[in-house]
């Protein structure tokens, strides 16, 4: 199962970045986000880390949705998705293909949103930066594990973008939140008390949407139009 | 539907006994004065929308599991009253915080997660309503149910924890009750009960009878 989900992540990330438009828009809206955000400081005065916390989790969510939205649309066109589901390939290992290039596009955009933070929002790492990695890294699997479930909304085309952000948006803020909070401290320099407990959110979170991607996702990618 | 008729005049009873509970039976509040009464409304909505999503949440796995199209009518049904409810509970516990403490608005971790229960749930209903096929909608209807019930515990936590380092503007509810304060309470969850028996099964009524109409209606189109 493993094997076949890293050859369609394989498979995936080549189409993503070589002529994919997934990751060039996701990266463009992100940087358009952040520096339209930078527009709501007054001139001479410093964006708060949680505030640029905030609006670099935002850039993220808002690519997540992009880059979900192509990993499905590629399968959309000349049948690919019946082929791919005809294939002795599991459903499981489609979600956690999709889930892993999601989170490796999803980590590439975000390589290009924090200088952006730094340049546009006068953001520095006076934090430390494990705290910093461990925390992207535990975000950005939950971003995956629920988006390459819900992504598959999008099947069909029946259900729009749009529709999937306004599902995916509120479902996120658990660990949205986790991640704002301990990015916060990293951009300051001076950590939240309650590091520890967001920690364990973005963990749960990690868990429970891990585990409800895998049980669920064979119901929603079928070959339905 | 006699059943339906019978319920809504014992929801119309018991929702007047409510209100007699409320503004006879249950004492002023010293502090607040007649705002408090809000309480006794804001409460019984909030906690029947929740258990409106736990209907959601048990219809849709049921759904999962054995494909009937009656609990993916239950799930829509409960969905609708509890994003209905949810509403009106963030409508009134909105006014009592601007009579209260001077705010529409404070991230307090039960309004929190109202908020973003009535968020995932109206996006849920929007997606019910999206025209995708019927069978594939039930099931992505149904996905989204489990995924949305698995979030309250993470989102109502995550929203604890946010609020604990920031100023808490709101003291807790419903702390401090006299006995006849919780008895209201008590009456007037009852009858939202009752009100929200009554949505419930007259919306799963008219869901079962537009089913059978879509079925005649296709009936009739294959048999001309």
């Amino acid at each position: 199962m493993l094997r076949r989900a890293a050859a369609i992540a394989g498979k995936d990330l080549r189409l993503s970045v070589g002529g994919g438009q997934g990751l060039v828009q996701a990266m463009l809206l992100g940087l358009l986000l952040i520096f339209l955000f930078s527009l709501s400081r007054p001139t001479g005065e410093l964006v708060s880390g949680q505030a640029a916390a905030a609006i670099f989790w935002l850039a993220s969510a808002f690519g997540l949705v992009l880059v979900f939205n192509d990993l499905f649309s590629l399968e959309e066109v000349g049948g690919c998705r019946l082929g791919l589901l005809s294939s002795p390939v599991p459903e499981h290992s489609v979600w956690l293909g999709k889930g892993l290039a999601g989170f490796l596009l999803l980590v590439l955009s975000q390589m290009v949103f924090l200088p952006a933070a730094a340049v546009f929002l006068g953001q520095d790492i006076r934090g430390s930066v494990p705290t910093l990695v461990l925390a992207l890294i535990g975000v950005d699997w939950g971003l995956a594990a629920l988006g390459a479930l819900l992504g598959a909304l999008a099947q069909g085309q029946a259900a729009r973008e749009s529709l999937f952000s306004v599902i995916l948006f509120p479902l996120l803020l658990p660990v949205l939140l986790g991640g704002i909070r301990i990015f916060a401290g990293v951009f300051s320099g001076e950590p939240a008390p309650d590091e520890a407990l967001w920690a364990a959110i973005i963990v749960a979170f990690d868990a429970v949407f891990s585990a409800a991607g895998a049980f669920l996702f064979p119901f929603l990618y079928t070959g339905e139009e | 539907m006699p059943n339906i008729k019978i319920l809504s005049i014992l929801s119309l009873a018991a929702l007047a006994v409510g209100q007699w509970f409320i503004w006879s039976y249950a004492p002023l509040e010293e502090t607040m004065g007649v705002v408090q009464k809000i309480f006794y409304i804001h409460m019984p909505l909030a906690w029947w929308a929740l258990v409106s999503f736990f209907v959601v949440f048990v219809a849709s796995i049921r759904h999962l599991m054995k494909r009937d199209a009656g609990s993916d009518i239950l799930a829509g049904a409960a969905a609708e009253v509890g994003v209905l409810m949810s509403g009106l509970a963030l409508v009134s516990g909105s006014i009592w915080g601007r009579a209260a403490w001077n705010v529409w608005w404070t991230w307090d971790p039960r309004l929190t997660t109202t908020l973003i229960m009535w968020f995932v749930y109206a996006g849920y209903l929007v997606l019910r309503g999206s025209g995708m096929g019927g069978e594939r909608r039930a099931l992505v209807c149904a996905v989204l149910g489990v995924v949305a019930f698995l979030d309250v515990p993470l989102v109502f936590y995550s929203a604890r924890i946010w609020r604990s380092v920031h100023p808490a503007v709101l003291a807790s509810q419903g702390g401090g009750l006299e006995p006849e304060m919780w008895r209201t309470v008590l009456v007037n969850l009852g009858a939202f009960g009752v009100l929200w028996l009554t949505l419930v099964l007259g919306r799963f009524g008219l869901g079962r009878a537009e089913e059978r109409a879509r079925a005649l209606l296709l009936g009739g189109r294959e048999g001309a």
